[in-house]
């Protein structure tokens, strides 16, 4: 059976890659590969696949704060920003390579205009930016010490998904599809939303790179149609294209006669049933007209200032109850957090707009006892300057920092109520658990069931994985 | 730093530069396959003599002899055909191709249909694109921006027309590697260097050096992939960890291109006289205009001034000292920064709209005049010759190239010059400056060693490239690896043979695909058999045919083809044909950059798959759909899936509706068939498939129109949306009956049988 299975594929076989597998650990990542089956992966790629370590989180909603929120004015306090305040960083702070998106490295320091409290058990800081998200601190995790290599946005956004700054790898949600397959045929499983204009970067930041396309991430499309070429041609009747697919149907298989061995053609005749089905599991899925008002509220739907960001939230929490592995929502997408000039009106929107729909997301997670296998995860892809940018007065804004920023994940396993790693004294520089980008990853995709060292893709010889050379674990999360 | 983390998946033992020293390889590796001299070996003698057309097939017998396998019978004539013309043209045999081959029984009927194949230019067009997947072909930047490269094209068109005209492969390969310097004047060997004017680029990034290494890196990474299937790219931040590549060697290859840059601009004139008339009538003009041109220079003295200021802001100390200082004292590195920095801080003849704006009041209105003067010379004003985009040398003396700690362009090690794969030839490069030209004469060094018949790699990639695109497989499996870490020939022998009759034959392309295709080998059926796949279940020894999915351009080309749509228009800039609804949004910043304006003339629309515009950050969704190739880096193998999205693309796109409502017209337009179901459906059963339908195909295809006839009929009764009708339909005939033939239509056009290589 195995053999008539083989026939025709392309695939190439255990014996074939252990003749030339070498030794070491390009032997065992192969191993791994062939233990998910390569067979199976290219007959049916998005079948369920054992995860490697039992899994915390069934699912993951990826809050992008495109753009870069502001740690320093969020959730990192900084008071000897004041006592610096005007002065250029002092030269024993600076970064190696301090350089700048606009060259402002030697700005003087500015100190935050809003007022940080300590909130909940914990006492995790927040500043009064974001009253919500505030009142939920000890669910909550803050990880303080994040670094990206990214000067820029499309660098940031790229490698905050895919873990390189230039395009071309896969997605962190594609490794995940393709690393435990898919828990609804019916659906995507990897969707990405905006609340406004394009990613910076576009498709790059959710593609499958060098995976095959079927993990890539689906864009989502406003309206009931979200996925391109989701509605048949108008006017079309069900019973038209049942019957069309009906005698699709008789001459594939009559393709197929004595063609047995060959699964592939098998899997295309049998797509059409997903594809039909996506027909009607899409549109059901963001139809929010059964959701009720209450809820809405809770979103935020009600107030125009975060109904489209509230209605991203309330689109995810339905996707992931349907079986959508990993939703990525971006608040401010085109770069709307990007506050060069004026942090201040910048910070007092954006956040106006994401703070009530993310704290409303987590509130309605836990009630439908969803919160403990859905991470929530919130964050940019670099955050801001301690020194300023533009004028130094109340039109001031900050540029983007990569050496030190705050992500903050809640569900899923995570244990809430923390605060991990630290800046330095000025909120400029990760000096305490300094985590790249690369272990935020190998961590989410730990509390999902996977090992970053061992999801990995052959390609040109290398053993690829989701976390290129590096990725440790934040055994904190959930320790 | 930046580039580090995409190179060094393989940085898990010792990280830093390598020593001086050469490094000594082991036995093991000086005698690994690839890097072997190519020997043609002798036709082996085999048992069944009968079977072996060519010597291609007397080397795949002896193995299948070996293992005791009978391989396939020959494909029946109407496949063969079938196969031989999709994998030639990209595009199905028509109906009456089929009836003449059908009816040609002389025993070179076959060889008839491959020299009709090879003359066809629909070749250079379907095999030009494989070319284009490995020069990682796009019309646009990639990052953030995407901007046109609006001259790119040129490059797609001199691939085809590279391929159409047989163009020998060393020369092909010396024209892209070393086209200005080795055929200085020449039109399409200037247009041919944009090979490596294909990385992407972020032409607004912060920092010039890492921007300038990174394009660096891609050019050394691509060339090394492309024509040698090596991964030399593992080699950037260390040793390579299993071929025998050291990083010196990696910078040793980048050396050849430490010199290079964009040199996009106007292309020598094909004609000398046409050329000579030019520069004339471009002398006169300037003449003529020479105070006006002067004043208004004068007047945006200031303005360039401005444009310096604001463009280095961000730049790195060392390109900001580069860029500022006098130009006569610039050493070739900072000549090199200013040059890449160029198109930020400086403007040929005007700067954009936004820089000229700050001329105001009297200096605005004056300069406005100055302008219409200069207008008044257009018509003595000689048409711009064509501008390409392509890669040159900037100047006789390239900066000093190093070895790069970890990749990192501020870890400089020792310094290296131009060389080649030590395994293969440990001595620098002899590198002769070119008489007269501005240029190091570095890459003709390197277009030599490639095009040397010495070299065991080139020829062997390049013919197990080949051979994978006819047969779905290489003889070595990975075509974009032949280190330690790919796969094995499972020919060896065969390979070679492929390898030394191809440089023996003027490495035509065109002789050894005739060569492949008149072999048995080629022609055997793709049926399964038991016996055989027992002993061989991958089809190492290629005992059938590989049935496979045509590429994404295949399945949109034959579409319009059996439609009849297709325009066969060569050549040109990129078209757009519409996209969906809804697919624009998925363009970040691209909008601005020219984003997708779709062409509204419909004969644009329906030009074949090639001529599509590729924007990296928006493939044209049925192309990126079906697996078209990645555009950021040398792409090998096309992958090959399935998925639901690419069965909604054929069930509910508008566009491939639009095709099966021609298709339907067309089956109607043959007035034999106009009255009679069972005829149509006959028609279009050939002109989709080449074929009549079978017995029990036509009773379902029967039973099928007899139950989409009523629903038509009462969609076409009271709907408000009405079907889609064919594009013509013969007087007197039943509009229900003609509507449920378009679905019919569609349905073929989007079966197994249509879509897959037999």
């Amino acid at each position: 059976m195995l053999n008539k299975l083989k026939h025709h594929s392309r695939v190439t076989t255990r014996r074939e890659f252990f003749a030339h597998a070498g030794s070491g650990l390009a032997a065992m990542a192969l191993a791994d590969l062939l233990a998910q089956d390569a067979f199976a992966q290219r007959v049916d790629p998005l079948a369920a696949k054992k995860p490697h370590v039992t899994p915390k989180a069934k699912n993951v909603i990826f809050c992008f704060m495109e753009g870069g929120p502001s740690h320093v004015d969020l959730f990192d306090p900084k008071p000897e920003l004041a006592k610096y305040a005007g002065q250029p960083v002092p030269p024993s702070m600076r970064p190696e390579k301090f350089i700048t998106g606009f060259g402002t490295h030697r700005n003087g320091l500015m100190p935050t205009k809003h007022t940080f409290k300590q909130y909940g058990q914990s006492g995790l800081w927040f500043s009064d930016w974001l009253p919500h998200m505030a009142q939920l601190a000890d669910d909550w995790a803050m990880v303080r010490s994040c670094q990206s290599d990214a000067v820029n946005h499309v660098g940031g956004v790229c490698q905050m998904n895919t873990g390189d700054i230039l395009a071309g790898r896969p997605s962190l949600g594609a490794w995940a599809t393709y690393g435990l397959g898919s828990a609804n045929r019916n659906l995507p499983t990897f969707v990405v939303m905006q609340d406004d204009k394009e990613i910076l970067g576009g498709v790059q930041n959710y593609s499958a790179g060098f995976l095959p396309a079927v993990y890539q991430g689906s864009l989502f499309r406003k309206g009931d149609t979200p996925i391109l070429n989701l509605k048949p041609p108008d006017g079309t009747t069900d019973e038209q294209q049942r019957s069309k697919l009906e005698y699709l149907k008789q001459l594939n298989d009559r393709f197929s006669l004595g063609k047995d061995e060959d699964f592939e053609l098998d899997a295309r005749t049998r797509s059409y049933e997903l594809a039909y089905q996506m027909q009607s599991a899409a549109p059901e899925a963001v139809d929010l007209s059964k959701e009720t008002e209450a809820t809405k509220k809770l979103y935020g739907i009600d107030e125009p200032e975060t109904a489209a960001y509230g209605n991203l939230c309330l689109l995810a929490r339905r996707l992931v109850e349907r079986g959508v592995r990993f939703v990525e929502i971006y608040s401010g997408s085109g770069s709307r957090w990007d506050a060069h000039s004026d942090l201040e009106k910048n910070h007092t929107q954006n956040c106006r707009s994401a703070d009530k729909p993310v704290a409303g997301l987590l509130a309605d997670l836990k009630a439908r006892g969803m919160l403990q296998d859905t991470l929530v995860v919130w964050g940019g892809e670099f955050g801001r300057t301690p020194f300023f940018q533009g004028t130094f007065d109340e039109k001031a804004g900050r540029d983007h920092n990569q050496w030190g920023f705050t992500m903050l994940m809640a569900g899923g396993g995570v244990k809430g109520g923390q605060a991990i790693g630290a800046t330095d004294e000025l909120g400029l520089k990760a000096i305490e658990e300094p985590h790249h980008i690369h272990d935020l990853h190998a961590s989410i995709l730990y509390l999902m069931g996977l090992d970053h060292l061992k999801t990995t893709y052959m390609r040109l010889g290398r053993a690829e994985r989701p976390t290129v050379a590096g990725g440790h674990l934040i055994t904190k999360l959930w320790a | 730093m930046r580039r580090l983390y995409l190179f060094s998946a393989l940085c898990l033992t010792a990280i830093g530069v390598t020593s001086a020293q050469t490094r000594e390889f082991t036995d093991a590796q000086k005698s690994f396959w690839s890097f072997q001299p190519v020997k043609k070996p002798a036709v082996p003698g085999v048992k069944n003599k009968d079977w072996t057309k060519n010597p291609i097939d007397a080397f795949v017998m002896a193995k299948l002899e070996e293992k005791q396998i009978e391989p396939n019978k020959p494909a029946d004539k109407r496949t063969l055909l079938r196969r031989a013309t999709l994998d030639m043209t990209g595009l199905p045999p028509t109906d009456k191709e089929v009836d003449a081959f059908l009816a040609d029984n002389s025993p070179n009927a076959f060889e008839k249909v491959v020299d009709r194949l090879l003359a066809s230019p629909a070749y250079g067009e379907r095999w030009g694109r494989h070319w284009l997947d490995v020069a990682r072909y796009a019309d646009s930047d990639g990052f953030k921006a995407d901007a046109t490269r609006p001259n790119i094209w040129r490059y797609r068109d001199y691939v085809i027309q590279a391929f159409n005209e047989d163009k020998p492969y060393n020369r092909f390969i010396r024209e892209q590697i070393a086209g200005d310097e080795l055929y200085p004047g020449d039109h399409d060997a200037m247009v041919a260097m944009g090979f490596n004017r294909h990385w992407i680029d972020e032409t607004n990034a912060a920092g010039l050096l890492t921007r300038r290494q990174e394009t660096l890196d891609e050019i050394t990474t691509a060339t090394g992939s492309a024509f040698l299937g090596v991964t030399i790219g593992c080699a950037r931040c260390h040793d390579h960890k299993y071929d025998p590549i050291p990083q010196r060697d990696y910078y040793r290859l980048q050396a050849f291109f430490a010199n290079t840059s964009y040199g996009d601009g106007a292309l020598p004139v094909k004609d000398r006289v046409e050329r000579q008339k030019y520069e004339t009538q471009k002398a006169l003009w300037e003449e003529k205009t020479k105070d006006t041109r002067a004043e208004m220079a004068t007047m945006l003295e200031p303005l360039r001034a401005q444009r310096i200021k604001g463009g280095i802001s961000t730049f790195e100390d060392e390109v900001v000292e580069a860029i500022l200082m006098d130009p006569a004292k610039r050493n070739p590195f900072q000549q090199m920064m200013f040059h890449t920095a160029s198109s930020r801080i400086t403007f040929d003849e005007e700067p954009d709209a936004r820089t000229l704006r700050s001329l105001k009041g009297d200096a605005a209105t004056h300069y406005g005049e100055l302008k219409k003067k200069l207008a008044e010379f257009d018509s003595i004003r000689p048409a711009a010759p064509p501008e390409g985009q392509f890669m040159i040398d900037i100047s006789t003396t390239a900066p000093p190239t190093h070895v790069l700690g970890r990749g990192d362009i501020m870890n400089k090690g020792e310094e290296v010059q131009p060389g080649f794969l030590s395994i293969l030839t440990a001595a620098d490069a002899k590198i002769t400056a070119p008489a007269g030209l501005n240029s190091t004469g570095r890459r003709t060094a390197l277009a030599e060693w490639l095009t040397d018949p010495k070299n065991p790699l080139v020829a062997r990639v390049m013919v197990n490239r080949m051979w994978h695109y006819h047969f779905g497989r290489g003889i070595v499996a990975s075509p974009g690896d032949f280190g330690r870490m790919g796969m094995r020939p499972t020919h060896p022998e065969l390979l070679d043979y492929l390898a030394s009759t191809f440089v023996e034959n003027g490495w035509s392309f065109k002789k050894l695909h005739k060569q492949i295709l008149l072999s048995n080998t080629y022609q055997v059926s793709s049926d399964n058999q038991a016996k055989a796949a027992e002993a061989d279940p991958d089809n190492k020894l290629m005992w059938h045919y590989n049935r496979r999915r045509i590429e994404a351009e295949a399945i949109r080309d034959s579409m319009l083809y059996v439609s009849g749509f297709l325009n066969p228009e060569m050549g040109g800039p990129g078209v757009m044909p519409p996209v969906p609804p809804g697919t624009l949004s998925d363009l970040s910043a691209t909008a601005v950059a020219g984003g997708w304006k779709a062409d509204t003339d419909a004969a644009k629309q329906n030009r074949r798959s090639v001529y599509i515009f590729v924007r990296r950050n928006l493939l044209y969704p049925m192309m990126h759909e079906f697996d078209t190739a990645n555009t950021f880096e040398v792409w090998h193998q096309r992958k090959n899936t399935v998925t639901p999205s690419q069965s909604l693309d054929l069930m509910n796109n508008e566009t491939i509706l639009n095709w099966a409502q021609a298709l339907a017209g067309r089956v109607l337009s043959d007035g034999r068939v106009a009255s009679e179901s069972l005829e149509q459906v006959d028609r279009a059963f050939r002109l989709v498939y080449g074929r009549r339908p079978a017995a029990e195909e036509q009773k379902v295809s029967a039973a099928f129109l007899g139950k989409q006839i009523p629903i038509m009929a009462s969609r076409l009764a009271n709907g408000k949306a009405k079907p889609a009708m064919p594009t013509q339909i013969p007087a007197g005939m039943e509009p229900a009956r003609a509507a449920a033939l378009v679905d019919l239509c569609h349905m073929l056009l989007a079966s197994n049988e249509f879509l897959y290589i037999n």
